[in-house]
């Protein structure tokens, strides 16, 4: 294999889990720079995620559905969850109420898992017309992580615009700089905010439905990610949808580079890559420093 | 018809007399001796296993066997009369947790027989409390050669296949095989690295090459970088020892690399758990096992037939036969002992030998490993199974592939 091959090879390797990386970091930047709430359930959520996919994948055959059944079902989840038990906290200044509510719905939603499906790992299909590989300068890529790289790439610009030029975009823009305002001018902040975690919660699904093929559906597949995505987000500007972005793709790079070239220090590589953000940039790349 | 032929009909004979005597003794008697049998004090095992987080499925695989044993042994009427009692403790695969549970079971539970323990780790955390503890710990699946090595207590004994002998056996197995050169990938945690360097030991004293090998950290998720670094490495033959998690994610990526085209798998552990999730997508792999669940001896078809009967047909894991046979050795020793006092198991175990579900294993004395026949398997559809099975492709006597005595180390063999 020749040595561009190969470095393309990585490329492509950090993009497709830069994708998956994308969809759980940016719920999770998105509920926090609405809310200022670091949930502690996104993890589960995106377990949550594959789980239901799962499901909907083995009673529609169907593995595309699934990746709309499952965001749906689970945003449902989050909006239930945040209408019911998080509003109720919203006038506490201290952030420790937060943290021990999500915290405590990660431990139910853990166990309602277990209790529905049991603790056999389940082992999720790719459908027939994303199997096999391509080859690029020799060397074989899977379709599936193609269609992954793509699919990340579409979201995050359709996010982006969203984010950017649709009313609904700008009136999330707007509640996360200043809710009093955007209440005072008539908006029901209340509904943006279940909207936002509904939606947070709908992107680390359908992470976990991509995921599920390449790691099986497992009690505890949520946990190694969510540290993933809270250092993604530390990365990339607390609240910065941008910044997930970025934060992603430079995690992923970090990753694959470093377990093929460091690979006694692959885990603690991305830990120094934060601490180096944070010592230049204490708010992170593209977050605020307050 | 006179008299005296009525009499006679009507007549109970000394024979009838006799044999309603019998009968209605035991009639009796069974049900005191099971009575007394239950009423007795139970001897309790402890089960520090993973009940939460990564490594529970190998956890449920310990519990559903000890529950089946249970339910077995006390219809028999118990270990020296005396039912079985497991208690079960959450350690989540922590070593502090597992200690600290394990201590739970000794002070408060008053359990001096230790079993069920997942993680090799776990289990170094606890040999040197056993002492402090008067307990006997016995290992079902703990696979780091080192425990019977350099880390041996005279408390501690292995009933399973260890690691370094899984290598071993795949590298005897190995010596013949098309395949020359080799690249290994194993999880960095201790059982990794113990297998590793075990068949990096074996692979090489068979005149074959390890032209790499890679370290993939605990409960990794991707493994493309590596898959790449396979491919790229020429190796025909590539040796795995991952499991659970890590196993499945490592597989299932692979597949989709189309891999298994170009690199023949050998793994350390054929695990039921990683085949039914992967499905087709596991045929053709190579490995030792640990235990051969169509191992065709008496003692394995009745295991078998118990254990579909009980679980709906569901196919032991490896973890349940080694588990079963740990627990048959402990009641062996226990009834050789006549005592479940762990300083009275100690003397019976060593020396012991017993024919189990994998067939004979001696509990060696030097070191309390027990000396286990070494498997190696093929993934392949059977008619009798619901799923893909490893089928026996080559069985290996015990003197072969256990390692020398405190030793994980073969130079002796």
């Amino acid at each position: 294999m020749n040595w561009f091959g190969f470095i393309l090879a990585q490329c492509l390797n950090a993009l497709s889990q830069a994708s998956i990386l994308f969809f759980i970091a940016c719920g999770l930047t998105l509920i926090f720079g609405i809310m200022r709430i670091v949930n502690f359930a996104h993890g589960v959520i995106f377990m949550l995620g594959a789980y239901v996919g799962y499901t909907a994948n083995v009673v529609t055959g169907s593995f595309l559905v699934s990746l709309v059944v499952a965001p749906v079902v689970v945003g449902l989840v989050g909006m239930a969850f945040e209408r019911t038990l998080l509003r109720h906290l919203y006038g506490r200044r201290d952030g420790g109420a937060y943290l021990l509510l999500t915290f405590g719905l990660a431990v139910v939603l853990s166990e309602v898992i277990r209790l529905i499906w049991g603790v056999q790992p389940l082992g999720t299909g790719i459908p027939d017309f994303l199997r096999g590989v391509v080859i690029i300068l020799d060397q074989p890529f899977p379709l599936y992580r193609l269609f992954l790289i793509g699919l990340g790439v579409a979201a995050a610009i359709a996010i982006w615009q969203f984010l950017e030029r649709a009313r609904p975009g700008l009136l999330i823009r707007a509640v996360s700089q200043n809710s009093e305002m955007v209440h005072a001018l008539g908006t029901d902040v209340d509904m943006v905010r279940t909207a936002v975690f509904g939606f947070g919660c709908a992107l680390a699904a359908v992470g976990g439905v991509l995921a599920a093929p390449l790691v099986t559906a497992f009690l505890g597949m949520g946990t190694s990610v969510v540290i993933d995505a809270f250092v993604i987000v530390i990365i990339g500007g607390m609240g910065s949808f941008l910044g997930s972005i970025i934060g992603s793709v430079l995690v992923a790079f970090v990753q694959v580079m470093g377990a093929y070239y460091f690979q006694d220090l692959a885990l603690a590589l991305m830990y120094l890559l934060m601490l180096l953000v944070l010592i230049i940039r204490p708010g992170g790349l593209l977050g605020k420093e307050d | 018809m006179t008299s005296k032929e009525k009499y006679r009909v009507k007549a109970v004979t000394r024979r009838q007399v006799l044999e309603a005597t019998v009968a209605g003794t035991a009639l009796v008697a069974a049900p005191a001796f099971l009575r007394h049998a239950l009423a007795a004090d139970p001897i309790k095992i402890g089960i520090p296993t993973v009940i939460t987080g990564g490594y529970a499925i190998l956890g449920s695989q310990v519990q559903r066997t000890c529950r089946l044993v249970k339910k077995m042994t006390d219809a028999k009427g118990g270990v020296i009369g005396r039912p079985i009692e497991f208690l079960f403790q959450d350690t989540q695969g922590d070593p502090a947790m597992c200690v600290r549970k394990s201590q739970e079971l000794v002070e408060r539970d008053n359990c001096r027989i230790l079993t069920g323990v997942i993680v090799s780790s776990e289990a170094s955390a606890m040999l040197p409390k056993l002492e402090e503890w008067n307990a006997v710990f016995l290992s079902h699946g703990n696979g780091d050669g080192r425990l019977t090595a350099e880390l041996f207590v005279p408390r501690f004994f292995r009933a399973n296949t260890s690691a370094p002998m899984g290598a071993r056996a795949l590298a005897l197995y190995l010596k013949d095989a098309p395949e020359k050169k080799f690249i290994a990938i194993a999880s960095d945690a201790a059982w990794g690295r113990s297998s590793n360097a075990a068949f990096e030991e074996q692979i090489k004293a068979v005149g074959k090459d390890l032209v790499d090998k890679i370290y993939a950290p605990v409960a990794n998720k991707d493994y493309s970088t590596y898959i790449t670094k396979i491919l790229q490495s020429g190796a025909q033959g590539c040796y795995v020892a991952l499991q659970g998690d890590e196993a499945r994610a490592f597989y299932s990526q692979a597949a989709q690399y189309g891999l298994a085209q170009r690199v023949q798998f050998f793994t350390e552990i054929v695990a039921q758990a990683d085949i039914k999730v992967l499905g087709k997508d596991s045929l053709g792999l190579v490995g030792s096992s640990r235990y051969p669940v169509t191992y065709d001896i008496p003692e394995n078809r009745a295991f078998l037939a118990a254990f579909q009967a009980e679980y709906k047909n569901e196919i032991p894991d490896w973890t349940d036969g080694e588990m079963y046979q740990a627990l048959m050795i402990l009641f062996a020793a226990i009834e050789k002992a006549g005592s479940a006092e762990p300083t009275k198991i100690i003397p019976a175990m060593e020396g012991l030998d017993v024919t189990s579900v994998k067939g004979p294993v001696l509990m060696r004395k030097c070191d309390h490993q027990g000396e286990n026949q070494g498997f190696v398997v093929k993934v392949v559809k059977n008619d009798k199974f619901a799923e893909p099975v490893g089928e026996i492709i080559k069985t290996y006597p015990r003197e072969m592939t256990t390692p020398d005595c405190r030793s994980a180390s073969f130079r002796a063999r």
